[in-house]
């Protein structure tokens, strides 16, 4: 049994200062094989987002301890959850979220900006991955001349370019057509055929089973895994 | 490597001002108008302070001057007035008693120059002119940076010889009629002829410096050896019209006293006062010591410009005041772009660093194009008004300096806000 690059123990999250706290995570366990391509379905209120946000080091969980490729991150500070952020999570959202006045090649070159290693020694890098997902003809426009599927794609791109531990991805497809969403998908197929770790948050049955194994969640708890 | 990083988060940091031009030309426009008038402002200061600088620089700041006043009487109270009326004559002002002194009881002094002036015509055949004699010693010449434009200056040789020679402006000569070569052209001063030796520049004493030396406005003195007026023709002058006379005598209109070392001036001058004043209790006598005035001066244009930077100033505030305005605009409308340069990894000083490239940059840009309005205002107003100004590297470096400030201030509040934003709520955003 491989060493998981994720695990969750026990985590619970609550919000606000005073009771009665929301209580949304109510003890999650998880752990996550390196090479794994997971999908956490849910309804809405299920906690999936919140679960979303710890896997994602944008938050903290109050109970409970989050191995992150053996180290700990549940309680970070803020600094060392940017770096944590930058350097070993991929993300890749539902509306895209590509910053409008940069370039194609600008925003996937973003992510370089608050790394170690300088944009001019990864600009081969980040044109070959950009090539990779189709997208070596759009290098110099900008968002809003592509399309919503171009979008992701260059999302996808931007994802990889520090080449992270896990990617995660939040509905990718919410914001698409289904035939779009499918070529989505598929790009997410061959990531996961080159052995990357990924973890997709959808509500969406269908799109949960192209994962290789299908995580459940209600109520804050895990109810149901299936692969 | 550091230092390219940095050029990078730069390059990034430019990137979103050249997104939204307009916004950033009009957010620019506040601290271009305030560095503009900053700058003309300090250069207006400046040009006051240099004309000032020149104007009393020109009596000479080792100099201490000492004029006659004619002290108020009462008209038709002759007989209860003071002694220094006698008969027609009026007697007042400076006595050779008083040169003598200070020649010999102050100590510290380079040179006591006597100066008599007198009203007298001018003659060329049938032309005159109504000018101001003024009896000098050749010194006289160097104190006040009187130049020769041709001839010679007076010369102790003159004094010696009492000769008839004078100095005079080449203004004079165009009123008289001379048009030819003046020097050794001869000048009927009254009924004795003087022979002309120099022409001065028409470099004028101005303002101040012309009062304070008792100088024509016109160009109408004569320079006379000291010696030749006192010994040819005394110093008692008459005037009259109409049937009555009046004779004035003042033995010495001015004494000019150079101090030989600058920081004695004020006091050698406080010494001189004292014995002026045991001789003169009436007061027929003013003392004006340049350097005092142009301290005061000096403090007085140094209020005024701190007023005038001031007023400059406060659209220089305004013009911060946008630019914070705009950012913090700004930071709304990008929230969801600060959420995803979050999620990316930006540390929160990165954020900041963000927002203070692009409102430094904005302010740095508006203050060199303020530079070059200012410059622009200062040529226009100089054409307008004949105002003097300096535009000195020390205003611009202070209009840099203030700008870099605004935009830093203007910067800080916007860029922590956006910092300290959520990711979490920040890529929610709508």
């Amino acid at each position: 049994m491989p060493q998981p690059i994720i695990s969750l123990e026990g985590i619970h999250k609550y919000y606000g200062e005073v009771e009665p706290r929301l209580h949304v995570l109510k003890g999650i366990h998880l752990d996550v094989t390196q090479g794994e391509f997971v999908s956490i379905m849910g309804t809405s209120g299920s906690g999936k987002s919140t679960l979303l946000n710890l896997l994602g080091c944008l938050d903290v969980p109050t109970e409970g301890s989050y191995l992150l490729g053996g180290k700990d991150v549940s309680q970070q500070s803020d600094d060392e959850l940017s770096r944590i952020r930058n350097e070993d999570i991929g993300f890749i959202f539902q509306s895209f979220q590509l910053i409008p006045q940069l370039t194609v090649l600008e925003n996937v070159q973003v992510p370089l900006l608050y790394g170690e290693s300088s944009i001019r020694e990864k600009e081969e890098h980040c044109r070959s991955i950009l090539d990779s997902v189709g997208l070596s003809h759009r290098l110099s426009h900008r968002p809003s001349q592509l399309s919503g599927g171009e979008c992701q794609r260059v999302a996808i791109a931007r994802s990889l370019v520090n080449d992270p531990l896990i990617l995660l991805a939040d509905e990718p497809t919410g914001n698409l057509d289904s035939k779009t969403g499918q070529e989505v998908l598929e790009l997410m197929d061959s990531l996961h055929g080159d052995g990357r770790t990924i973890i997709m948050i959808t509500h969406d049955q269908e799109v949960a089973l192209r994962a290789q194994r299908q995580v459940r969640i209600h109520d804050g708890l895990v109810i149901e895994e299936a692969s | 490597m550091i230092s390219r990083k940095k050029k990078e988060l730069l390059r990034m940091g430019l990137q979103s001002l050249l997104g939204y031009p307009m916004r950033t030309v009009l957010t620019m426009l506040g601290v271009v108008f305030g560095v503009g008038s900053v700058i003309a402002m300090l250069a207006l200061g400046a040009g006051a302070e240099k004309e000032l600088l020149q104007e009393i620089g020109r009596l000479g700041i080792q100099n201490i001057i000492i004029n006659s006043v004619e002290p108020d009487q009462p008209e038709n109270n002759s007989s209860s007035g003071s002694s220094s009326r006698r008969g027609w004559i009026n007697y007042y002002g400076l006595k050779f008693k008083d040169h003598r002194q200070i020649v010999e009881t102050i100590p510290g002094i380079e040179r006591v120059l006597p100066v008599h002036l007198s009203k007298k015509k001018a003659w060329n055949g049938s032309r005159w002119v109504e000018s101001t004699l003024f009896a000098v010693e050749p010194d006289y010449f160097e104190v006040f940076g009187l130049e020769i434009a041709s001839g010679r200056a007076l010369s102790p040789q003159d004094e010696e010889d009492l000769a008839r020679v004078c100095v005079v402006r080449s203004g004079l000569l165009q009123e008289l009629g001379i048009y030819e070569d003046p020097i050794g052209y001869v000048l009927t001063i009254e009924d004795q002829k003087f022979t002309i030796v120099g022409v001065l520049s028409e470099d004028r004493f101005q303002g101040y410096a012309q009062k304070a030396l008792v100088a024509d406005a016109r160009s109408s003195e004569i320079y006379i050896p000291y010696q030749t007026v006192l010994k040819r023709q005394g110093t008692r002058s008459f005037s009259g019209s109409a049937g009555s006379w009046e004779a004035t005598d003042v033995e010495l209109n001015q004494i000019v006293v150079e101090v030989e070392n600058l920081d004695q001036v004020i006091l050698t001058s406080r010494t001189i006062e004292n014995l002026l004043s045991r001789n003169h209790p009436e007061k027929d006598y003013e003392m004006i010591v340049p350097l005092e005035v142009l301290a005061q001066r000096r403090k007085t244009q140094q209020v005024f410009n701190i007023a005038l930077v001031a007023i400059a100033s406060i659209s220089l505030l305004v013009g911060g005041i946008g630019i914070a305005n705009i950012m913090l605009a700004t930071v709304t409308e990008r929230t969801r772009e600060i959420g995803v340069r979050r999620a990316l990894g930006a540390q929160k000083r990165h954020i900041i660093a963000q927002f203070l490239t692009e409102t430094t940059t904005i302010s740095i840009l508006g203050g060199v194009l303020g530079i070059f309005l200012g410059f622009g205002l200062v040529q226009i107003l100089v054409i307008f008004t004949g105002w003097t100004a300096v535009i000195t590297p020390i205003s611009i470096m202070v209009a840099l300096t203030i700008s870099v400030a605004v935009g830093i201030t203007s910067g800080i509040y916007p860029a922590r806000r956006a910092a300290a934003l959520d990711p979490i709520s920040a890529l929610r955003h709508q």
